[in-house]
């Protein structure tokens, strides 16, 4: 056999296996309902409910975060977090959370935020002593 | 309709502007020149004398733009919305600068600066190359200059203008008054993160890497265009390792920046906008080495070819995932979406299709080679190891691609959940044949080389790395872990053959030194990143176990954050860490956290450092923005940032709706009592003074066969005594509690049962924690022999600074 013919088919083998293996590996978005009947950790995309509790109090428990998150089927649910509460956190748009369901409660592996950074935001700041009079 | 606005400087914005649209202009006349030049339109000068012009007025132009954006960042002209979204009055100087590429528009002009300055090199020094290379080269800065333009053209906005006023970019009912201006204050300021020196400078050299690597693609384009299909690859081999050393230093001190001033805890986190700057270097890194094998042997052509073409259509994807919105929710740091999604499609796909056709019209005519490689050839396996540096770029392309793949096939993938373990699993195996072959290698000759002498070589190289493997196994700890420790043999293996070739270059070989130290810089660079990764290890493990995080105790995810209270002192294994007080600069909070390593025997002091991690507090928004602090060692750093502080000037705490009260104190405890009984809490006694059995309460009248009992307490701590009486009530057959609080104590006592059987009264107390003293929760990670990465990355940057000394050399000489 050429040599270039083996090379060619290692080539494909790896190539076939980048693409099974990024497949195997990816994860799917879902919703709480989805997360409750799975094992797997999934992707949880939602909105942060500011009426709720959101419980960081590192006097308590330095690793333990809580809120209330609404999937994107309107479902509401309490996600736990292991670590401390992210920068920007109340100000996320949208949220995405990486975990799985336990005993009810979502714990989150991860959780990743789409904000509109404060640098970015369409909202002008004026002179407080001014701005009432318009 | 017509107001006049008080205050503005409008001067700069229309100068700007106008510079804008001229070096639209002048890049689209450059690129139509040039191509008339390239193809002998004329047989006089002519052609050539007008790209010229156009040229050297774009790059007037682009100066221009430059010069009126500076001038209105450094003003503070917060009419313009760039001024007013990227930079405030209080920035210094050099940080100015950083918000001037803070904004996708200001990172495109950066690009197209850089362009320009390639391009002038180019005119001088590309000879015949000059009209076919500055074509392409010229197309790519009309695209680029497309992106700034921000005018309607049938009804299609094209680009987006950094000369934007405020007042044309929002809508809001202060921009109807004349006199608005008066009434903006300030910018929005830069991104703290961003507030970094590195942010300074690595920014510039990424889109200096990124704009060279058109140079590379011009020519691969010029030589199929002008038919001299071979003799592009010398020209451009000195220009592709330039783009490789400046992405290559561009990406690096992107690294070193995420582990200055982020504290996502690590120097390189497979984040998408990471990956994308990765991939285009991979690719053009197997370039150069398929371009070397091409001159020496004429193996390889068409994989070069491929290679140099692929890696510039790379840097637009990359540039098209970053700024196009599309990478969404899957990347923390992309830029903000400015609406120019088919804009930066267009932009690939012209290149890809400029790429494609060149590729068909020529293919008869290609320098295919017929005969196979020796097997005992350094062109061989320089092409396997392009081939399998490509494969670890489509695997990195492949998984940061998935959200392009969602919005083809309206699939909904999500990225994999463990991120990093996805790409270490197959970049760990690609990099330890990466670092064999860039080993052996160096063992081999082109054409063809004798065996004998070759496995003498490769057997002693080896043996040496297979010893100092053992040696770093058993210093770093990793000795367990099978594929560590062959990545650190191969590393070590690759180092040791080509320190050999290093040596023969001190001896008087001077022209091996670069690719010699680059390969070396390359070793250390994966031992350095792998060792560091593997092995970092969180300090601050919070094994107290307090507070109502028990359940968590039980899952596997480390407690990795911990408290430290002012000046007391917290054991984390090998430190005794505490937490001094801190200080506040400009927006800063500075927090001291003191370091010291005690011998337990003698108990001696034998280190102690003070890092400063700070954070920038923004009161309103009830949030901080933290950055680490880090001590650097020869072998380990102390890597140590904030995850949270009090917030300052809180305002006093009230009980809102929707939140018990109590939860701002600690576990309640129970205690069973009787007249005259005493107990003792942190700081304080209480002593049960009387038991009033007909005690009343306030608006409830009570009826017969109700029952209200009071127990009169007194609490008596070093300078005080308090007294508080709970109330415990039976009405109408159910039963009720009041609390009392004693403030000054953060108490709160409430009488919540009587037990008749024991003749016993139950006793709650709940105690806030100590919050009067301050705190800070921080985390912190040692980071063992990181500076081999750095390092590493040094090394290898010097040697492609040599390398490109070398081949420009041959160039010249030829």
């Amino acid at each position: 056999m050429k040599k270039s013919a083996l090379l060619g088919i290692i080539v494909i083998a790896v190539a076939i296996g980048v693409i099974v293996s990024t497949y195997a590996d990816s994860s799917t978005y879902g919703n709480f309902t989805d997360a409750q009947k799975s094992d797997a950790e999934l992707h949880v995309v939602g909105k942060l409910d500011l009426n709720k509790a959101i419980v960081y109090n590192p006097i308590q428990d330095a690793n333990y975060f809580s809120f209330y998150v609404k999937d994107n089927q309107g479902k509401e649910c309490k996600v736990v977090f292991n670590g401390t509460k992210p920068q920007d956190f109340e100000k996320s748009e949208q949220i995405v959370l990486v975990g799985k369901m336990v005993e009810g409660e979502f714990q989150a592996s991860k959780i990743l935020m789409k904000c509109p950074s404060k640098y970015n935001k369409d909202q002008v700041e004026v002179k407080t002593a001014t701005s009432v009079q318009s | 309709m017509d107001t006049v606005f008080l205050g503005e400087s409008l001067l700069p914005g229309k100068l700007g502007q106008f510079f804008v649209v001229l070096s639209f202009g002048t890049a689209l006349l450059s690129t139509i020149s040039y191509y008339f030049a390239t193809n002998k339109d004329r047989p006089d000068d002519s052609w050539k004398k007008i790209a010229r012009v156009a040229f050297s007025l774009n790059f007037l132009a682009v100066i221009g733009i430059g010069a009126s954006l500076f001038y209105i960042i450094y003003n503070h002209l917060f009419e313009y919305h760039y001024a007013w979204a990227h930079s405030s009055k209080s920035l210094p100087v050099y940080y100015i600068i950083s918000s001037f590429w803070e904004g996708q528009e200001g990172s495109f002009w950066l690009w197209t600066f850089w362009q320009s300055v390639l391009g002038l090199v180019l005119v001088f020094r590309a000879k015949i190359w000059e009209s076919p290379v500055m074509t392409v080269l010229m197309l790519s800065q009309t695209f680029l200059a497309s992106m700034l333009l921000g005018v309607e053209i049938l009804g299609i906005r094209v680009g987006s203008s950094p000369f934007i006023l405020l007042r044309e970019a929002m809508q809001a009912p202060i921009f109807s008054r004349p006199d608005y201006l008066s009434l903006i204050d300030d910018g929005n300021g830069l991104n703290p993160l961003l507030q970094n020196y590195w942010m300074v400078i690595h920014p510039p050299t990424l889109f200096m890497g990124f704009a060279a690597m058109i140079v590379p693609f011009a020519f691969g384009i010029a030589g199929l265009w002008e038919k001299k299909y071979t003799e592009w690859i010398k020209a451009a081999l000195p220009w592709a390792l330039f783009a490789v050393m400046v992405l290559g230093a561009g990406i690096i001190m992107g690294s070193f920046w995420a582990y200055e001033a982020l504290n996502f805890g690590g120097f390189w986190a497979w984040d998408p906008v990471e990956n994308a700057s990765l991939i285009p270097w991979l690719t053009l890194i197997a370039a150069v080495h398929v371009m070397l094998a091409f001159k020496k042997s004429g193996q390889a052509y068409f994989t070069s070819l491929f290679l140099v073409l692929i890696s510039f259509i790379l840097v637009l994807y990359a540039s098209f995932l970053t700024r196009s919105g599309i990478l969404g929710e899957s990347s923390v740091h992309s830029f903000t979406d400015l609406g120019m999604f088919w804009q930066l499609f267009a932009y690939i796909a012209g290149f890809i299709v400029l790429a494609l056709a060149m590729i068909i019209a020529r293919w008869k005519a290609l320098p295919f080679s017929k005969k196979e490689e020796e097997t005992y050839s350094r062109e061989f396996w320089l092409f396997v190891g392009s081939v399998m540096l490509t494969l670890a770029c489509l695997q990195v392309l492949a998984t940061t691609s998935i959200p392009v793949f969602n919005k083809i096939f309206g699939t909904e993938i999500a990225p994999p959940t463990q991120v990093v373990q996805h790409y270490n699993k197959w970049q760990l195996p690609f990099a330890l044949v990466i670092a064999f072959i860039s080993g052996f290698s160096q063992f081999l000759k082109y054409k063809k080389t004798e065996t004998k002498k070759f496995y003498q070589q490769l057997i002693k190289s080896l043996a040496i790395a297979a010893i100092l493997t053992a040696f770093a196994g058993y210093l770093t700890g990793i000795y367990s872990n099978p594929m560590f420790m062959l990545l650190t043999l191969t590393s070590l293996f690759s180092i040791v053959a080509n320190a050999d070739i290093l040596y023969q270059a001190i001896k008087g070989k001077w022209k091996l030194a670069g690719s010699a130290l680059a390969h070396i810089g390359f070793g250390f660079l994966l031992i350095g990143a792998m060792v560091a990764a593997a092995t970092s290890k969180v300090v601050s493990v919070n094994s107290s176990g307090i507070g109502f995080g028990d359940e968590f105790a039980k899952s596997n995810n480390p407690r990795e954050n911990i408290i430290l209270y002012l000046n007391e002192p917290v054991k984390m294994d090998p430190y005794t860490v505490t937490y001094l007080g801190d200080s506040t600069s400009g927006p800063n909070t500075y927090y001291r956290v003191n370091y010291q390593v005690i011998d337990e025997k003698s108990g001696k002091i034998k280190e102690s450092f003070d890092l400063y991690p700070n954070a920038q507090q923004n009161v309103k928004m009830r949030q901080i923005i933290a950055s680490p602090d880090t001590r650097h060692y020869a072998l380990k750093d102390i890597y140590t940032h904030v995850s949270s502080v009090p917030l300052k000037e809180e305002e006093k705490h009230e009980a809102h709706e929707g939140h018990s009260d109590e939860e701002d104190f600690g576990k309640p405890k129970v205690y069973q009592i009787s007249l005259g009984d005493t107990i003792q809490i942190r700081d304080a006694v209480i002593v049960v003074k009387s038991v009033n059995r007909d005690a009343k309460v306030q608006n409830i009248p009570l009826k017969k066969g109700d029952v209200a009992v009071s127990l009169g307490l007194e609490i008596k701590d070093e300078r005080k005594i308090y007294s508080a009486e709970p109330v415990f009530l039976i009405k109408g057959g159910n039963t009720y509690d009041f609390g009392k609080t004693v403030d000054d104590l953060g108490l709160k006592l409430r009488f919540t049962n009587i037990l008749p059987q024991q003749n016993k009264l139950e006793l709650t107390v709940f105690q806030k924690p100590k919050a009067e003293k301050k705190w800070i929760v921080m985390k912190a990670i040692m980071f063992p022999y990181i500076n081999l990465f750095w390092g590493g990355a040094i090394l290898m940057t010097i040697g492609f600074l040599l390398s490109i000394f070398r081949r420009n050399k041959e160039l010249k000489t030829a």
